[in-house]
């Protein structure tokens, strides 16, 4: 049951990937991985306000593991930075690596203390 | 249209499976297990779906953009692992915080590596000289 509502959020969210990655790439072009970045970033602040929020089982299951855990991606971006190194591109390989962690724990940090701060604790 | 609905199906797929391998691998000891077995698995699979064009080269190609964008992408999650570390980091662990960012990102990039070059040592088309 909770399986099934994780398995429909997540189609939502990686349908989401999808066409954001899609409008990244004519936007910006595929020479680095600008969308992949940009979602993994949206993705990890708003978990962080659900977190934050202390929203309930359900819709924490929905919409954080669901959802979220769908539009963000890991394999992706993982690949991304392998591909980097292969074309020898290292800095733009450390940085793209950098960026993410670095980037998604400050916005995940910061989406959990803006949570608490508007929901938290109700 | 059949990219989107092959997305669907097998992110449908991919989402549970995350779901399920949380219930079976529980973060009971405050480590993310689950959350590092499914991100490494799905690097190394979808590195390999990637560059083995001599076995994707016979699927539709909406059953190849749906497995590797849809099923692994959704299987494999960058917000929990974010928020996971965040987590452990006002809980103050410091040492799981250094052993979740290693395991992640070396053992990662090391699995997507792992896929890429098993894929083109054994599944890639043979490069012709022209």
């Amino acid at each position: 049951m909770m399986a099934g509502l994780a398995g429909i959020g997540a189609a939502i969210g990686a349908l989401g990937r999808y066409g954001s990655s899609q409008l990244g790439a004519k936007l910006m072009g595929t020479r680095w991985p600008m969308a992949t970045l940009l979602i993994n970033w949206l993705g990890s602040l708003l978990l962080g306000l659900l977190t934050g929020w202390q929203a309930t089982h359900v819709m924490t299951v929905l919409f954080g593991t669901g959802v979220l855990g769908g539009f963000t991606t890991y394999s992706t971006f993982s690949h991304e930075v392998v591909m980097l190194v292969d074309q020898r591109r290292w800095g733009a390989a450390l940085g793209y690596l950098l960026l993410s962690v670095v980037g998604g724990l400050a916005l995940a940090g910061l989406g959990v203390y803006l949570g608490m701060i508007f929901g938290g604790g109700r | 249209m059949a990219n989107y609905l092959s997305i669907l199906i097998f992110a449908f797929i991919g989402g549970s499976g995350r779901y399920l391998m949380g219930q079976v691998l529980p973060a009971s000891t405050g480590f993310p297990w689950a959350t590092v077995v499914v991100n490494l698995l799905g690097c190394l699979i979808l590195a390999w779906l990637s560059h083995a064009k001599r076995v994707t080269a016979h699927w539709p190609g909406a059953v190849t953009v749906g497995l590797g964008i849809g099923g692994i992408g959704a299987f494999t999650t960058f917000s929990t692992f974010s928020v996971d570390t965040v987590r452990l980091i006002t809980q103050h662990q410091w040492g799981l915080v250094g052993a979740y960012l290693t395991v992640t990102l070396v053992g990662g990039v090391l699995c997507s590596a792992l896929g890429v070059w098993s894929a083109r040592k054994w599944a890639t088309f043979p490069v012709f000289e022209k």
